[in-house]
């Protein structure tokens, strides 16, 4: 039982994980109507923007708190730029065109923001700390023989990811410029006649969407270095996604749960019998059969066809 | 309406002489005519007359080539559509615009956005100025939603409504700006004989009630003839009427082209 | 006519505006009335009621409405057309509040036939009609309304506020103005005229004095225990005599919380966010209401319907025992009480029924099936049967003592007689004075000694209670000799759902046939669950499956027919789906919702041949009339099927 619950806890503080990443798409998604494959490039570059400004601040001997604070504001004009270069290059350009046609313009960002990430921050593995605990800690001890062991990281990466989408939803909820966000996700040329401006939106939301990518630039790389892989985030992301529903900020939280927990149930508990390496397939396998069962996902919008 | 006094004399908004053309094919040629205030004034023609086009141009969504715009005693040149929304100009759309997944209050509150002002933080707070300028809002919303008599749709989202409902939520949506030039752009389209009487007599109270300014576009003659104070006709992008209903109800080149009458 | 009042007023609360004033002293902060503005429920006190309806009262005054005046008053049901009312009895004037849907010719009738020179209207379409009568009736010279939308730019009217703002510099020079007026009112004085829409002939305006309604708003009170501070809503017509005891005489005399709706069609959500513990609701929208319920089930998941399915299943089996303190075993008590928490809680709160303690219905036969949907629920439905000639209470279920078959037992101070052609009778103090100039109809209705001829065929049964059978005159016999009751047979049609309104016929003939007319939501949602295409109302109601979904609802009012020997011969042997819907507008149903089946049958006359020559179908043509006042036709083939009756079940001994 404790080592199920071990497993099920270090499954969903994975999760936890991929859902900050799908929450950047979803982000994207609805307000646009976008797919945008760029944003594991932007976690890339986020990461590395954050944990190389870090580094020069570090030598040039700033206190660790001021280096962090900059390293951060750094990386967040970084995302703002790329925020705005979007629009203004990409999106606006391409304005009421097909949306695989704004998928493919992402696509092209994706490669054009790798490489130009590596080559400007460098590629190699760089290790991230900005002071996150990473200690293996024991829950529960007094109810199970020996406790559950969950790293410290994971759960911190928990809290962050549960402020952010309080953050946003309060964002989204309760402010005007949410509201504006939600009336040109549902219809653009209405949104602008009500005098919402479309590309400031835009750049809003690509900005937020950035943001995210650095929470979860930030809290991947302190688990796993800054690393090309964290681009392929992007690929993990999907099933999350399908799962959870392509509009649904709660979806993405669910889906990644969901894809968490159940990867590493499945490796622990029938990898053995099954050869191993489920992780690896498992998400996408799920997402398939979801597909199947219920496209639209578990939150996202009911697809009403009356014949 | 005989009984609707007024001096129509101040021009709110004139187009001079404006083209506009999509990669080589004309949707509107050498077209002038200008929109007195607090008039209602409709633009009719058969289909593909360009004018959705010529809304489209007084609202920002289409530049025009040529000519030019005046509002307000102001040139301008390529403004957007948002920017037309600052000035004061709403519309509604031919295929109901509406934002599907938000209640009738939400998208009408969304009509609000341009006199919002409090700062974001505030704003997700609830808080202090925020809640006293979303208060306010919601009043004007509320005064909005009983001038068009749709209390008892307020909370249901707006996918849910039946077509003439989105119709007037989508007008509450334009009013709620508080705008000076009311663009409609078939107002009354696919609505029954009821429905679109209705909407007669929201358009007509809106100009009589807050004095706005009126243009729209419509389809059905006796509706036209009806509620607008002045007509403009097109046919084939080309201006070829201008007038009191009843003159352009005589007029020879808009009976043959409007009339179908055959050559 | 009118009593003067001037010489015997009295102390004694014994008229709406002197117990307003009662109010206004003691406890004068308490509720009075509620209505929703701009989606905010608004509280008046009895003190600001009693302000309001002074200024308005001295405003009249200055436009020199005088005693025995009467005041039309027509619009839906607003706060301030209440307190017109009560304006106009201050100075010892008659209101008369007409049905808001009525068509100008319906107001024009009564503003005439009143003899009206005031009338206050809640807003432009009424003041369009009103308009259009003044022309031709110029002693209708002061037109009040209340809502100014859209009549800006019309001459000769005066707004409600502008009324009460002369009033105001009136009662500034003379303070005592309306209440010395007041005090002149006695019980005995004409307190409101209120038109009957009759099913023939022209409205009769009943006459009540203050001592009628006053004495029924205390006997309906004191049979149910209502209490000051009960709420209800008040959504049925003021012109109606249940609204006016109901909204009006035991808001005064109880010191109840009258809650207005927002608008007709906010009803249900005003209902669910004021919670009323007095509700009344005609038979015809407590259908509706679970039509609704039973769509919307459809509509609902496997688990929720399936649990909806069995708890009701559960309420229906002991929800009445419960409600009438019988026994009930402690399994099923608890098991009610597990269903309460999932479905009848939430159910009731989502009809607006939560804190229900007295509902009524009448107006109507209600069926069975649907009055004990209530009861099942918790919910104190009753039945009571009343006229606008007796105030309207002449009888109501006791509590513990309702049964859906019977109308209840008389009310305190009501006799009650059956004449000798089945016909009820009663007397009370409640029975109304007179009709208004029309002592014909009164001495036909009343006779010397008090008693008031219902119509209403019907007997007293065993437990002392009133069944009524079918209006008396329509209860008739076919050629056989076969008892015939139209009305009961209707009635057992409508309570399908399916079936909005059915009409049979049969006096004079060799068998029943029958009109039916489809509700047009609940067999339109039946067709869309089977993908039946249709575009309009005449095409569903012509198609082959809408045929065999109504043929096995008659089949089964056949059974239940041929179950009484004294109906088995009364079974419908042929019908046919009406492809128009009866409506009011055409002078089908009366301004309450009731057949009129004899214009019916002059209207019908082709498709009523057709029932009878034996043809498989016909062709008709006929009238309509449009919300908007157009006039058009529906033309169309009407097909004819033919039912096998059932047997008679053999007749029980002592039944």
């Amino acid at each position: 039982m404790g080592f199920f619950l071990e497993v099920l806890i270090g499954g969903l503080l994975a999760g936890v994980l991929y859902s900050l990443v799908a929450l950047g798409f979803v982000l994207i998604f609805k307000a646009s109507g976008v797919f945008n494959f760029a944003q594991g490039a932007m976690v890339l570059t986020a990461a590395l923007a954050l944990v190389r400004a870090l580094d020069v601040f570090e030598q040039w001997h700033w206190p660790f708190a001021v280096a962090l604070l900059s390293a951060f504001v750094f990386a967040a004009v970084i995302m703002a730029i790329i925020a705005w270069a979007a629009e203004r290059l990409v999106l606006r350009k391409l304005v009421n065109q097909e949306g695989i046609i704004l998928f493919m313009a992402t696509i092209g960002v994706t490669f054009f923001l790798e490489g130009l990430s590596q080559s400007l921050f460098g590629a190699d593995v760089y290790p991230l700390n900005v002071g996150l605990p990473k200690d293996p800690v024991f829950l529960l001890e007094s109810l199970f023989d020996g406790g559950i062991l969950v790293n410290e990281l994971d759960i911190w990466a928990a809290v962050i990811a549960g402020l952010l989408v309080a953050g946003l939803a309060l964002f989204f909820q309760r402010t005007r410029i949410g509201r504006a966000l939600r009336a040109v996700a549902d219809d653009h040329a209405a949104a602008q006649s009500v005098g919402i401006p479309l590309n400031q939106i835009w750049f809003i939301v690509w900005l937020v969407a950035g943001l995210v990518a650095l929470v979860a630039g930030t809290v991947w790389g302190s688990k796993l270095g800054v690393q090309f892989s964290l681009s392929l985030l992007a690929l993990k992301a999907l099933p999350v996604l399908i799962l959870g529903g392509f509009t649904s900020v709660p979806g993405a939280i669910i889906g990644g749960l969901i894809i968490g927990a159940g990867e590493k149930l499945a490796e622990v508990f029938l990898g053995p019998s099954m050869g191993g390496g489920i992780e690896i397939w498992f998400a996408y396998v799920l997402a398939l059969l979801f597909l199947l069962v219920r496209p639209q996902g578990l939150f996202g919008e009911r697809i009403i066809e009356r014949v | 309406m005989a009984d609707r006094v007024r001096s129509l004399t101040d021009v709110l908004l004139s187009v001079e002489s404006i083209s506009l053309s999509f990669g080589g094919v004309k949707a509107l040629t050498d077209i002038s005519f200008d929109i007195k205030k607090g008039e209602i004034r409709a633009i009719i023609g058969p289909n593909g007359a360009g004018k959705s086009s010529l809304l489209n141009c007084i609202n920002g969504f289409y530049h025009p080539q040529e000519g030019a715009i005046t509002y307000k005693g102001q040139r301008r040149s390529r403004m957007r559509p948002h920017e037309a929304a600052e000035q004061g100009i709403a519309r509604t759309f031919q295929n109901i615009a509406l934002f599907r997944g938000m209640s009738t209050l939400d998208n009408i509150m969304t009509g609000r956005n341009l006199a919002m002002r409090t700062g974001l933080f505030w704003q997700a707070l609830r808080l202090g100025p925020a809640e006293r300028e979303e208060i306010d809002h919601r009043k004007a919303v509320e005064r909005i939603i009983d001038f068009l008599e749709i209390q008892h749709i307020r909370k249901v989202p707006v996918g849910q409504l039946p077509y003439g409902l989105q119709k007037r939520v989508e007008l509450g949506r334009a009013l709620a700006a508080e705008p000076e030039l009311l663009l409609l752009d078939e107002p009354m389209a696919g609505m029954n004989l009821e429905e679109k009487e209705d909407m007669c007599r929201f358009v007509l109270d809106v100009n009589d009630e807050f004095g706005t300014t009126i243009c729209l576009i419509e389809h059905d003659m006796g509706v036209v003839m009806d509620i607008s104070d002045r007509l403009v006709v097109l046919d084939y992008g080309k201006k070829i009427g201008d007038g009191p209903p009843e003159a352009v109800k005589h007029d020879k080149a808009v009976i043959d082209a409007y009339l179908g009458v055959s050559h | 006519m009118t009593t003067a009042g001037s010489s015997h007023g009295s102390e004694a609360l014994d008229t709406f505006p002197k117990m307003l004033a009662a109010r206004a002293r003691a406890g004068g902060d308490r509720p009075a009335y509620r209505e929703k503005e701009f989606g905010i429920w608004q509280t008046y006190s009895w003190a600001h009621v009693a302000s309001e309806v002074e200024r308005l009262a001295a405003g009249l005054v200055v436009l020199g409405f005088s005693r025995g005046d009467r005041l039309i008053v027509v619009g839906d049901n607003r706060p301030r057309l209440y307190w017109a009312i009560c304006a106009a009895q201050s100075l010892g004037g008659v209101p008369v509040p007409v049905y808001q849907d009525s068509v100008a010719e319906e107001l024009a009738y009564v503003v005439e036939h009143a003899g009206a020179r005031f009338a206050i209207a809640e807003n432009q379409e009424q003041i369009d009609k009103l308009l259009e009568i003044r022309k031709s009736a110029p002693a209708l010279s002061v037109l009040i309304y209340d809502d100014p939308r859209g009549l800006r730019h019309y001459e000769g009217l005066l707004s409600y506020s502008e009324v009460q703002e002369r009033g105001t510099k009136l009662l500034a020079g003379r303070p005592e103005s309306v209440a010395a007026e007041a005090a002149k009112g006695c019980g005995a004085d004409d307190a409101i005229i209120l038109y009957t829409s009759g099913t023939t002939g022209r409205p009769k305006g009943a006459v009540l004095s203050y001592d009628n309604l006053v004495w029924a708003a205390r006997a309906g009170a004191h049979f149910d225990g209502l209490r000051e501070g009960d709420e209800l809503l008040s959504y049925l017509p003021m012109a109606w005599v249940g609204d006016h005891i109901f909204s009006y005489a035991q808001g005064y005399v109880v010191g109840l919380v009258v809650n207005c709706p927002e608008s007709a069609t906010t009803v249900m959500n005003d209902l669910r966010e004021i919670g009323p513990t007095y509700y009344f609701a005609p038979p015809r929208v407590l259908e509706n209401l679970i039509t609704q319920v039973t769509i919307r089930m459809e509509d609902a998941g496997l688990v929720k319907r399936k649990l909806f399915q069995i708890f009701v299943g559960l309420a229906r089996r002991i929800g009445p025992a419960l409600l009438d303190g019988k026994k009930v075993s402690l399994a099923d008590r608890l098991l009610y009480r597990l269903g309460d928490l999932l479905v009848y809680g939430p159910l009731k709160n989502s009809l607006g029924m939560s804190r229900v303690r007295v509902a009524y219905t009448a107006g109507e036969a209600v069926g069975s099936e649907i009055f004990s949907f209530y009861r099942a629920l918790g919910i104190n439905m009753k039945q009571l049967y009343g006229q606008t000639e007796a105030s309207v209470f002449v009888t109501i279920h006791p509590n513990g003592e309702v049964y859906s078959d019977t109308v209840g037992k008389p009310v305190s101070d009501v006799e009650l007689r059956i004449g000798s052609s089945g016909e009820v009778l009663y007397r009370s103090p409640g029975v109304f004075k007179e009709y208004f100039k029309n002592p014909e109809a009164t001495n036909d209705t009343k006779t010397a000694d008090g008693w008031v001829h219902t119509g209403d065929a019907g007997y007293l049964d065993e437990r002392g209670h009133l069944r009524i059978i079918d209006r008396a005159r329509d209860v008739g016999k076919l050629n056989d000799g076969t008892l015939f009751a139209p009305k009961f047979i209707e009635n057992k049609l409508k309570f399908f759902s399916h079936i909005n309104e059915a009409v049979v016929f049969g006096q004079g003939r060799d068998f029943v046939a029958a009109f039916v007319n489809i509700d047009i939501t609940a067999v339109g949602d039946w067709a869309e669950r089977r993908n039946i295409a249709y575009a309009s109302y005449q095409e569903l109601a012509g198609r082959p499956e809408v045929y065999d979904l109504i043929q096995g609802e008659i089949e089964r009012v056949n059974r239940d027919l041929a179950n009484d020997p004294r109906m088995a011969g009364a079974q419908i042997r042929r019908f046919l789906v009406l492809h128009k819907a009866l409506d009011a507008d055409d002078g089908e149903l009366t301004r309450t919702n009731k057949v009129r089946r004899g214009f019916i049958g002059e209207r019908y006359k082709p498709l009523v041949e057709a029932l009878y020559d034996g043809s498989r179908s016909a062709h008709m043509k006929v009238g309509v009339t449009f919300e908007d006042g157009r006039k058009g036709t529906i033309e169309g083939t009407v097909q004819i099927r033919d039912l096998a009756p059932l047997p008679a079940a053999p007749l029980k001994k002592a039944s």
